[in-house]
């Protein structure tokens, strides 16, 4: 390490002055002086031109500032007397390549780029790096767009939105679980002001079905409602689907409600004129980034394009409908309370909703009973042929697999195999 | 691929008319247009059997017939379209009973197993043979016996008078489901096309030359004209078919007639027999099914049914009163475009269009407007009709539906509406309908301003594209699962995509991404395009982008369709072949009739599983055809059956 004389006391005023002036603009320590600036800063130490440019040169050398070109010109920026300390520390090899990761900034360099740009041996390259990472002068960064190369960047930096890939991005991983969740909010959100919810007590038990023309079902009992209040609906008009496919997921859920007048959730869509404000990508934006449902300073990084994107992903996944400028949940679509992890417990307000899965959703007959969410399946998918994995062999030349030989078939029928 | 087609076809003409006539009816698949000796000598059976199975084929109109000149021989062909119209008949029931009721059902259920009756013999059938139910099911069986001759259909015991019958005949028959069989009926549409040319050519064009887009215009509206004409000869007009001593009815009124209404609803069940029983029908009459109507039919009820997916049952049943308004209004599923119109103007005005009222007399009085149209339908609910099922048979004479206003109000105690009442259904109505229209989805569109005709139209091009995309996504959403479907509708919306793009548009990994595609890939429902960097064109260089071809899904979907809904045919026939001695037992002249006391219980039971087994092959025959429907031919424009 060369010998470096003490900063005459007139370059340590224009270092000081220097650091206040990039503290006190927008950019921080970023902040590029060039040569009028500092002139302006140093107006009574510096003389001249000759007087100014050996003390920047001083404090280079002393590693208070540092150097680079911006548009032709020469400009500088200051550093931080600590990391000036650390730096002066180094060796050369590792000075110069500090120097390169520090360039760039919050993007980082690829260590392959350093061995070029440096020129210095690859080794050397490698042990100095380690050793740069060890005093905690830089770090390793995983960049999303390259995860296989070692990307390095100055260790007090964050990294930015493009090598991170966004606030969906945890270390380099794609943050699944958060855009569940966000994904989840949005459906609560959304549903909330979507749709027109009534909770209507039904006198009939919940197995009744009828045709769909039949929905006038008479004015016998519903006479007695009183003429004030609306006619209790057609129990195919309810959301929740629990009376329609009895398995044992959904009797579990039925049991656990505890209430025994059976109630029905029935969802009545908004007007359409005037046209009702259905939540847009920006209200639903502002909503998340002010609810308290996500740490605050994760939902401050939430941009307006990464909530558009979970949005068309809720779209294509028929969660959401676009309407009128807005979206809407499609019908019967329903949310995860928070902490139930999938099951959905029969109290509160989403009493005998799915849980949002799909999986067990219009899993058969009628379609026509299925709600808004995508059908599952249709009479192809239903037969055993619909799955067959030797469909391609079955009847060709007399072959051992026919219709008569099938044992799906069997299985299907409810036949012993 | 026209393997399982033929496969198809095969299993169906096999499960109805037996496998003498199937056999024909695939020789004359396979070879085309033969004449009876030849027909004979291809499939390899005597030529007095190929008659009979010939004949049988013809009652059913499965195969076409021409005779060029008088005494040259007959050339048959296979009528492909009419042979898979079997499978849709399980579906064809179901849409008459849905709309005209039990009964009606049934008697297009049996006007079904005949291929086409007269008039005469199902009146006959009906009033002298009452048998049991459960008689039926055997008899039907018993049909698929080789050269059997066809059982009289098999009556029920709520058809209890010839005027019951005649007016659902009547209903029937204006709504288009069933049709005369005119002289033409066994032409097949090709044969029919050039018939109709070659008249043309003969009466308007002496020179026989139709060259220059003069003459062809001149020759295409002459030959649009003369099929109408020919078309409307052979279809059912009150004036003709009626018997005559009824009161004389002036032809082309019976539309719109006012007492018409009150006909219609005689024609449904609702228990009584009626005093004022409109003229008899010819016994003469030959009817069939119009499967065209039919199929118009169930596209609607699947266009209804999407609704309610979406938007719940009241809008959906306001949104099925509107598809029926129009269905009377349409002939064809395609869209037929008249070139003579100018071209600038929309196509979808070519659409046709229903008004509130319309829809208001399709709506079955008791639907309850105000539950879906929230809080339009504040206000009192509109009195309901008293019956459950019944049509609303008041037509409100003087509304013009877009001068509604709020006066006049009496609210009337008497089951027919008021002024006010009706001026508020018509009101909700509309909300509903402006609901649909405002979907994602379109359901129906209010028409421009600035042209004559106002009301609703279906934009039934794009809606046909939705149903289609929904029954795709409905196959691969339970094959494949929810993630596999996501990528597809991403590569359909946004066309072909590099993985990682498509990655980050799914917010998901890449690596995940790449197995799903890879899956879907070897399922051939996506497939990648290789485009080079460089000039060596290194497969590691090389950038693939992934899409969704949904024309090449749709086909290989309807092709998977037709080999599953074979499949399940032919398994029937495996099944009863397991059963074969019980059912033999069953049939014996001395049991039919009284299978309770002289089977014994295990014979009984086995009987009853063959049963289930059969009705449950064949509901599920049903459903295979309903996607093939939405695949093949709501749009209109498939020709793969056409003959």
């Amino acid at each position: 390490m060369p010998f470096l004389p003490k900063t005459s006391p007139e370059s340590e005023t224009l270092y000081t002055d220097l650091l206040a002036a990039a503290q006190a603009s927008d950019e921080g320590l970023k902040k590029l002086f060039y040569q009028p600036d500092i002139k302006d800063l140093a107006d009574a130490t510096a003389k001249s031109v000759d007087m100014l440019l050996r003390f920047i040169q001083e404090l280079v050398s002393h590693c208070l500032l540092r150097t680079s070109r911006q548009g032709g010109a020469l400009c500088w920026s200051t550093r931080p007397r600590a990391a000036a300390e650390n730096i002066r520390a180094l060796a050369t090899n590792e000075r110069t390549l500090y120097e390169y990761v520090e360039d760039s900034h919050t993007k980082g360099i690829w260590l392959r780029e350093l061995k070029k740009r440096s020129g210095i041996e690859e080794k050397k390259v490698e042990r100095a790096m380690a050793k740069l990472e060890s005093a905690r002068l830089v770090k390793l960064i995983k960049n999303i767009r390259a995860p296989a190369q070692k990307t390095y960047m100055l260790a007090h930096l964050v990294p930015s939105d493009d090598v991170t890939g966004g606030s969906f991005f945890d270390a380099g991983d794609l943050d699944e679980s958060l855009i569940e969740e966000v994904g989840n909010l949005i459906v609560f959100h959304v549903r909330s002001q979507s749709w027109e919810e009534r909770k209507v007590y039904s006198k009939r038990p919940p197995r009744a079905e009828s045709p769909i023309y039949i929905n006038g079902h008479g004015g016998g009992g519903e006479a007695e409602v009183g003429s004030k209040r609306k006619r209790s609906p057609d129990i195919e008009d309810m959301a929740a689907p629990h009376h329609q496919k009895p398995s044992k997921h959904r009797s579990h859920r039925r049991r656990s409600s505890p209430d025994p007048e059976p109630y029905t959730l029935q969802q009545i869509p908004h007007p359409a004129s005037p046209p009702y404000p259905y939540p847009s990508t920006e209200t639903i934006h502002t909503w998340l980034t002010t609810t308290s449902a996500i740490r605050q300073s994760k939902a401050q990084q939430l941009t307006l394009a990464e909530i558009q994107g979970v949005i068309d992903v809720l779209v294509w996944d028929d969660k959401l409908e676009r309407i009128a400028g807005g979206y809407r949940t499609v019908r019967g679509v329903e949310f995860r309370p928070p902490g139930f992890g999938g099951a959905v417990g029969s109290g509160g307000g989403w009493g005998g909703y799915g849980d949002g899965d799909g999986d067990d959703e219009g899993e058969g007959e009628d379609e026509g009973e299925g709600l808004g969410a995508t059908r599952n399946g249709n009479g192809l998918t239903q037969v055993p042929c619909g799955r067959c994995p030797v469909l391609e062999l079955c009847g060709v030349g007399g072959g051992q697999v026919n219709a008569g030989s099938c044992v799906y078939f069997r299985e299907w029928l409810g036949r012993e195999v | 691929m026209a393997q399982n087609l033929n496969d198809l076809l095969h299993a169906l003409v096999e499960s109805h008319t037996g496998n003498l006539s199937a056999s024909i009816f695939s020789t004359l698949a396979h070879h085309g247009r033969l004449s009876l000796p030849t027909l004979a000598s291809h499939a390899q059976i005597p030529l007095r059997r190929a008659r009979t199975g010939i004949a049988s084929l013809l009652e059913e109109q499965l195969v076409h017939y021409i005779a060029g000149e008088e005494d040259s021989p007959a050339l048959y062909s296979a009528n492909l379209e009419g042979a898979y119209n079997l499978a849709r008949h399980m579906n064809v029931v179901r849409l008459v009973t849905e709309r005209h009721g039990e009964a009606a059902g049934q008697v297009v259920k049996n006007i079904l197993q005949l291929g086409n009756a007269r008039v005469g013999d199902l009146a006959e059938a009906y009033n002298l043979r009452p048998v049991s139910k459960r008689d039926s099911a055997i008899s039907s069986e018993h049909a698929t016996s080789n050269g059997y001759h066809k059982s009289k259909p098999s009556p029920l015991h709520h058809i209890t008078s010839a005027s019951e019958l005649h007016n659902i005949l009547r209903t029937l028959l204006q709504s288009g489901i069933l049709v005369k069989v005119g002289a033409r009926a066994f032409i097949s549409a090709s044969d029919f096309k050039e018939q109709i040319e070659e008249t043309v050519i003969n009466e308007q064009f002496p020179d026989r030359k139709v060259t220059g887009p003069k003459k062809q215009a001149l020759f295409a509206g002459a030959v649009r004209q003369l099929k109408r004409k020919w078309q409307s000869d052979d279809a059912f007009s009150e004036a003709q078919d009626y018997d005559s001593k009824g009161t004389i009815k002036r032809p082309g009124q019976h539309f719109t007639a006012p007492n018409k209404r009150a006909k219609l609803n005689n024609g449904l069940t609702n228990g009584h027999t009626d005093e004022d029983s409109g003229p008899k029908l010819s016994s003469d009459l030959i009817v069939r099914v119009d499967f065209t109507k039919c199929t118009l039919g169930l596209r609607s009820l699947r266009l209804q049914n999407m609704a309610k997916r979406f938007l719940g049952n009241t809008t959906a049943a306001v949104y099925g009163a509107l598809l029926q308004a129009i269905e009377g209004k349409t002939h064809s599923l395609h869209v037929e475009t008249d070139p003579a119109q100018d071209e600038d103007d929309d196509p979808e005005d070519a659409l046709p269009v229903a008004n509130t009222r319309e829809v208001a007399e399709f709506l079955v009085v008791g639907v309850d407007l105000s539950g879906g149209g929230n809080y339009v339908g504040k206000g009192k609910r509109v009195p309901n009709g008293a019956g459950k099922k019944r049509r609303k048979n008041e037509v409100i004479e003087d509304v013009e539906d877009d001068e509604l206003e709020d006066d006049g109000s009496h609210p009337t105690t008497d089951g027919h509406m008021s002024y006010r009442d009706s001026a508020k259904r018509f009101e909700d109505i509309e909300a509903h309908l402006r609901l649909l229209e405002q979907h994602d989805k379109i359901f129906c569109k209010y028409t421009r301003p600035g042209i004559p005709l106002k009301g609703w139209r279906i934009p039934f091009g794009n809606l046909i594209e939705t149903l289609l995309n929904d029954e795709l996504d409905a196959t691969i959403n339970a094959l494949y699962g929810k993630i596999p479907l996501r990528l597809i509708r991403i590569l359909r919306d946004r066309g072909k995509l590099e993985e990682k793009a498509i990655a980050s548009i799914a917010m998901m990994r890449i690596k995940d991404v790449r197995g799903v595609l890879a899956e879907m890939q070897h399922a051939s429902l996506v497939d990648a395009q290789e485009v080079p960097k460089e000039n060596q064109r290194q497969p590691s260089k090389n950038i693939y982008l992934w899409y969704f071809d949904t024309k090449r899904a749709q086909s290989l979907t309807l092709q998977h369709t037709y080999k599953a809904m074979a499949r399940t045919l032919q398994r029937t026939d495996v099944e009863r072949e397991e059963c074969r001695t019980i059912i033999a037992k069953a049939e014996r002249t001395d049991i039919k009739g009284n299978e309770a006391e002289k089977l014994q219980q295990g014979e009984k039971q086995a009987l009853r599983a063959w049963r289930e087994t059969e009705e449950r092959l064949l509901t599920q025959v049903g459903r295979l055809d309903d996607v093939v429907a939405v695949l093949r031919d709501f749009s209109g424009t498939d020709t793969s059956l056409l003959s």
